[in-house]
């Protein structure tokens, strides 16, 4: 088990008694260990209405005072309330000595004030009410910071009755001098238009955010006016013609190009939603394809994954309807994905794989050279591995089989089953696709000899499915397949492919009656569809 | 865009939930759309939420209680759960809940990990859930929209790293000391579900609490958690486990910058020892902590050649002159490449904080650190034996540590061992420990427990390396992940135990290997079956573990740093640090 968390520490504060050293570690057993809990309950309920009354003593004895070193005890009591709240221990009878508490330059305080106020205030309107008076005044403050952390509390607020306190910091905050207040204004727009989307029409705040993408200077806030003009439009897009429109006018060469030119200066992320959106436009000529596509070449190079994929999704986008650029384009995204493959953690390959394993899909021969990235690595978690083999399969044709079945066949001993058995299916999917098939045979034969179950089971369907395709190879197999024990094979699939091999060239196997004898005599048990069917 | 944002603990305790849309606090969120009883109830002048998934046990409650559902996404928190609920188990499903299970009990199509990006309630509830596991955590994100996972999964990622450059050290126990902090960080980063920043540097400005520290060398070593970390291909942060904000005890700055050139190499072995595919993927990671931010130059080798024109076939001739080339690379944001064509110099203004300044992949020929032999063949009638040898093949100046040799055996053996030879009772010391083979069983109620006297068998030439040998470190493992994850994953396990039980896992992790040396180890299978057919295809592939420092197998090279000088008496310490690890080093029988 973990140590018990921040509240431990605590105890070593002076200000405090010393009688909380003994309940306030059997709560941090509460957040840790499920299991202890139903002989702590008894404890922990008890205590806990003492224990907040006693912050509030001890919140309302600080409130007032200026002594040096309030704000150091202030900054740890508002921390262990936090924390209870962060458990879910109900401290909103603290609310009014909190917000007494508030009244300071300490921004650390402030902070957290606000994480508080914005818990509770749903939850209790009235006590929201109390926090109103302050948040405004701080909306005002000379400091930039406390201006936006308070405009964003105002917001986060969420209590219908208070949106007409909101407007008017608003309106200011979307034309603030600082960036930050700017930033954090625009986002409160979404916000209130999710609390009342009318409060937000009447205001006539998505056309001061239109304004403000098409000139801010600083990138969060242009991105940002983006985001929630985006998220309102598409939102109310169904409701009113006047919506359609306004999203339609984001995807204007205007727009885009506006941003296009600008796209170095935005960080990462409100790149990717930049691309996100520029993939939707519809370009007008071949030129402006290309204009936009030189433009964003050199995001191919970033190190973030999730920016070129974006920049990929545009470039796939933009090309759809030229064929050669198409292939083209697949060409120069090879390389930088299959960097991005390895260069994050698993999941991010994941996510990279995804992508590739369309391309592959749509493309198989551009990557048919490419075959040994797609190789499964030891330490590849399933899900990625799965991707693999699926590609492996996807690229297989005359020049690289024989390399790929090789390698699938390493696989089939492996320790892993389901990968096991996944790569035995893909060597069967490639013998069904018609290349090398003679040495492929050959192989799903000897995996036959290695006698592991689900080996065994696997290779029988495919050699089933082989013999239908090709029965110009049942020599080869029937004579393999009339030396299986009927007892080594169990699972309903398999068995039905046996059973159905034996019928099929009975004439071929001496044995097949006895083995259909054993089938037969355990007939009572058997049960899946699939091997009662033939009995008909 | 994300909905929600939570840490979880492997045993799946909520470290830090935030409910991105709302400003929620709540250890129990759930979901509204997901049919549950909704059952309230008044009680001291307090609203108490009480929920219950339908047709669950009938709590006689009252009147069915119908709440508002505010937008796209609503939630509820239960403020206070009755305690005969909790007695019985019957906490209500959150988000984080239905990610633990199906995360835990994850089987569809036969696999056995959960990917990083599932739906959660196959279409009921229509969220996705979006995880990455950092440090033994599952850093988790749910969004109700169509995003893009890639981007959702880098900021997972990121915002860990960012967490990571404030704590100096990523962990439960950190995170659970600097919750307030992490709150502070997370709701600079995403504000509205929407990304804002993360960059470490910017958010300096923004965030005001101090790291609580943990101390590095009193933490366990994570017995859970570092599974996670072998399993996935973790970049392995760098060592440095120094908050950037943290003052130094003597309240000034050390004023350092730190250059990694961490690769990540796979070589995949034939039986006859000859490389059927050899790759690195490298990383150059860069930790800054030098005050007003100077500018850096980055030289790398002068003949450094990217790309090989439109062939991307590999090719194992050796290129002219040595040189080095790199199939690709990309760069961090920051990196101006305005003289990287005339002469392989990165210029760049660090931010604060763990960044990649390049990546880039290469499957040019190189020399493998290590030659891997290995061969099984049997030795009679229910035996067999397996030879390993592993060759160094590097400068005498450079040692591998934690070094760790895996290979599955048939899944019938009875017993493994491995004995000594006469040779090595005269040498002092060296091999005498380690007779202790490890079985653990399927169910704790069976211990297979056996001892068997284990040693390496070392070639005659290497026995002046043998003193290198420490006590404990010849010891072979039975090594089973079960027993190391069996807190959370304890379903899974039993599952994957059958396969895992027969990895012949050898842990040499205190065993150095200096370069130049040859080590063989040989072992007995015994097993309760005979074989069938062909032993090596039931056995392997011999799987190799390590890290080796001041190493690279590609040859890439900062030739020199260079810090834009403030002052003529400025002279900040500058580390390079070189270091090549096993991603998938595999020899097959």
């Amino acid at each position: 088990m973990a140590p018990p968390p921040i509240v431990q520490q605590k105890s070593s504060s002076p200000s405090q008694p010393s009688g909380y050293v003994f309940f306030l570690p059997s709560l941090s057993v509460l957040l840790l260990n499920r299991k202890p809990l139903r002989f702590l309950i008894p404890s922990y309920c008890l205590s806990r209405k003492s224990e907040v009354s006693d912050l509030k003593l001890q919140l309302r004895q600080l409130a007032g005072s200026r002594a040096p070193g309030a704000d150091d005890s202030k900054r740890d009591l508002f921390k262990r309330v936090i924390s209870y709240m962060t458990v879910g221990i109900d401290v909103s009878a603290a609310f009014s000595e909190m917000v007494m508490c508030s009244a300071t330059s300490d921004i650390v305080l402030k902070k957290m004030c606000y994480l508080y106020v914005g818990n509770y205030a749903r939850c209790h309107p009235d006590l929201a009410l109390l926090t109103i008076n302050f948040l405004q005044k701080d909306c005002r403050d000379v400091d930039p910071m406390i201006r936006g952390l308070a405009l964003r509390s105002l917001c986060s607020l969420r209590v219908p009755n208070l949106v007409e306190y909101l407007v008017s910091p608003l309106s200011s905050g979307l034309e603030d001098g600082s960036p930050y207040v700017r930033m954090v204004a625009v986002l409160g727009v979404l916000k209130l238009y999710h609390i009342s989307a009318t409060t937000c029409f009447d205001s006539d705040f998505p056309a001061s955010l239109k304004n403000l993408m098409l000139t801010d200077s600083d990138a969060q806030v242009v991105a940002n006016c983006l985001f929630v003009l985006q998220e309102i439009w598409n939102l109310e897009a169904n409701k009113s013609e006047e919506a359609n429109r306004e999203r339609e006018t984001l995807l204007s060469k205007q727009t885009i190009y506006y941003l296009l030119n600008r796209i170095k200066e935005f960080n990462e992320w409100a790149q990717c939603l930049i691309l996100e959106l520029i993939s939707k436009y519809i370009p007008s000529d071949s030129n402006d394809i290309f204009d936009i596509m030189n433009l964003l070449e050199d995001r191919l190079q970033h190190a973030n994954g999730a920016v070129v994929l974006a920049t990929i999704k545009v470039f796939l986008h933009l090309t759809m309807s030229m064929t050669d650029v198409h292939q083209q384009v697949y060409e120069r995204l090879k390389a930088p994905l299959l960097t991005l493959v390895g260069s994050g953690s698993s999941e991010q390959s994941y996510a990279v794989l995804s992508h590739l394993h369309l391309l592959v899909m749509r493309a198989p021969m551009l990557f048919s050279s490419d075959y040994k990235h797609f190789y499964c690595q030891f330490s590849d978690p399933s899900y990625i591995k799965k991707l693999k083999l699926e590609m492996l399969t996807a690229i297989a044709n005359e020049s690289n089989t024989y390399e790929i079945v090789t390698e699938l066949c390493e696989y089939a001993g492996n320790v892993d089953v389901p990968i096991a058995r996944e790569s035995i299916r893909a060597v069967g999917k490639i013998a069904l696709q018609q290349y090398d098939v003679n040495a492929i045979v050959d192989r799903l034969l000897q995996f036959l000899e290695m006698e592991k179950d689900y080996v065994t089971a696997e290779t029988l369907v495919l050699v089933k499915d082989l013999l239908r395709k090709y029965p110009q190879w049942s020599h080869d197999c029937i004579a393999v397949v009339g030396n299986i024990s009927s007892k080594n094979v169990q699972e309903p699939k398999a068995k039905a492919a046996l059973i159905w091999m034996l019928g099929e060239y009975s004439k071929d196997m001496p044995d097949a009656p006895y083995i259909l004898e054993n089938l037969i005599e355990n007939w009572d048990d058997e049960n899946a569809a699939e091997v009662l069917v033939f009995n008909y | 865009m994300i909905s929600q944002f939570f840490v979880l603990s492997q045993r799946g305790d909520n470290i830090v939930f935030r409910d991105c849309k709302f400003s929620f606090f709540c250890s129990f969120i759930f979901d509204s759309r997901f049919t549950y009883n909704i059952l309230a109830k008044q009680k001291q002048g307090l609203d108490l939420y009480i929920a219950l998934p339908f047709g669950g046990y009938g709590v006689d409650c009252g009147a069915e209680f119908a709440f508002q559902s505010y937008s796209i996404l609503s939630t509820v928190v239960v403020l206070y759960i009755s305690t005969e609920l909790i007695d019985r188990g019957e906490v209500p499903k959150g988000s984080a809940e239905i990610f633990f299970r199906k995360v835990k009990f994850w089987k569809e199509d036969e696999e056995e990990e959960a990917p990083p990006v599932f739906v959660g309630l196959s279409n009921v509830d229509g969220v996705n859930y979006i995880h990455v596991k950092v440090a033994g955590l599952f850093f988790v994100a749910t969004t109700r929209v169509n995003v893009s996972p890639s981007l959702v999964l880098e900021l997972l990622q990121r915002i860990a790293r960012v967490i990571k450059d404030y704590l100096g050290i990523l962990n439960e126990d950190s995170l659970r000391k600097n919750f307030v902090l992490v709150y502070e960080l997370l709701d600079e980063v995403i504000d509205f579900g929407y990304p804002q920043t993360t960059s470490t540097e910017i958010l300096k400005s923004y965030v005001f609490n101090e790291p609580i520290v943990v101390d590095a060398a009193r933490l366990p070593t994570l017995g859970p958690a570092s599974m996670f970390m072998q399993g996935a291909k973790r970049m392995p942060g760098t060592a440095v486990t120094k908050s950037v904000v943290a003052t130094e005890p003597g309240g000034r700055k050390r004023e350092e910058i730190f250059v990694d050139i961490i690769e990540k190499i796979s070589v995949t072995f034939s039986s006859s020892g000859y490389i059927l595919t050899s790759e690195i993927d490298g990383t150059i990671q860069m930790k800054s902590y030098l005050t007003g931010n100077p500018e850096i130059r980055l030289a790398l080798n002068e003949d450094l050649g990217i790309g090989k024109g439109s062939a991307s076939l590999y090719d194992y001739r050796s290129s002219a002159g040595g040189a080095v080339i790199l199939d690709d690379c990309n760069f961090h944001e920051s990196v101006r490449l305005d003289s990287f064509d005339v002469d392989r110099t990165l210029a760049l203004i660090p931010p604060d904080g763990e960044f990649a300044v390049m990546n880039y992949r290469m499957t040019q020929e190189f020399t493998p650190p290590f030659r891997v032999n290995a061969l099984i063949e049997e030795a009679g009638q229910l035996k067999a034996e397996v030879i390993i040898k592993v060759r160094a093949d590097f400068a005498t100046s450079v040692t591998a540590n934690t070094i760790t040799v895996q290979m599955p055996v048939p899944t019938y053996t009875s017993r493994i061992e491995s004995y000594k030879n006469d040779f090595h009772r005269r040498v002092k010391g060296a091999v005498s420990v380690g007779d202790i083979v490890k079985f653990s069983s399927l169910d704790a109620t069976e211990d297979l427990s056996c001892t068997v006297g284990v040693s390496f068998e070392l070639e005659a030439g290497a026995v002046g390396q043998t003193t290198d040998f420490k006590e404990g470190a010849k010891r072979l493992e039975w090594c089973l992940k079960k027993a190391c994850l069996s807190h959370i994953f304890h379903q899974i396990m039993i599952v994957s135990f059958k396969l895992l039980i027969n990895t012949l896992h050898l842990n040499l992790k205190t065993l150095q290997i200096v370069g130049g040396a040859e080590h063989t180890l040989r072992t007995k299978l015994t097993f309760s079956q005979e074989s069938h057919g062909n032993i090596a295809r039931e056995a392997g592939p011999v799987n190799l573990n390590f890290t080796i420092p001041m190493y690279n197998a590609s040859k890439l090279q900062v030739r020199y740093l260079q810090i834009a000088k403030k002052s003529p008496s400025y002279n900040p310490y500058r580390w390079v640090r070189y270091v090549t690890q096993s991603n998938s080093y595999v020899a097959r029988l």
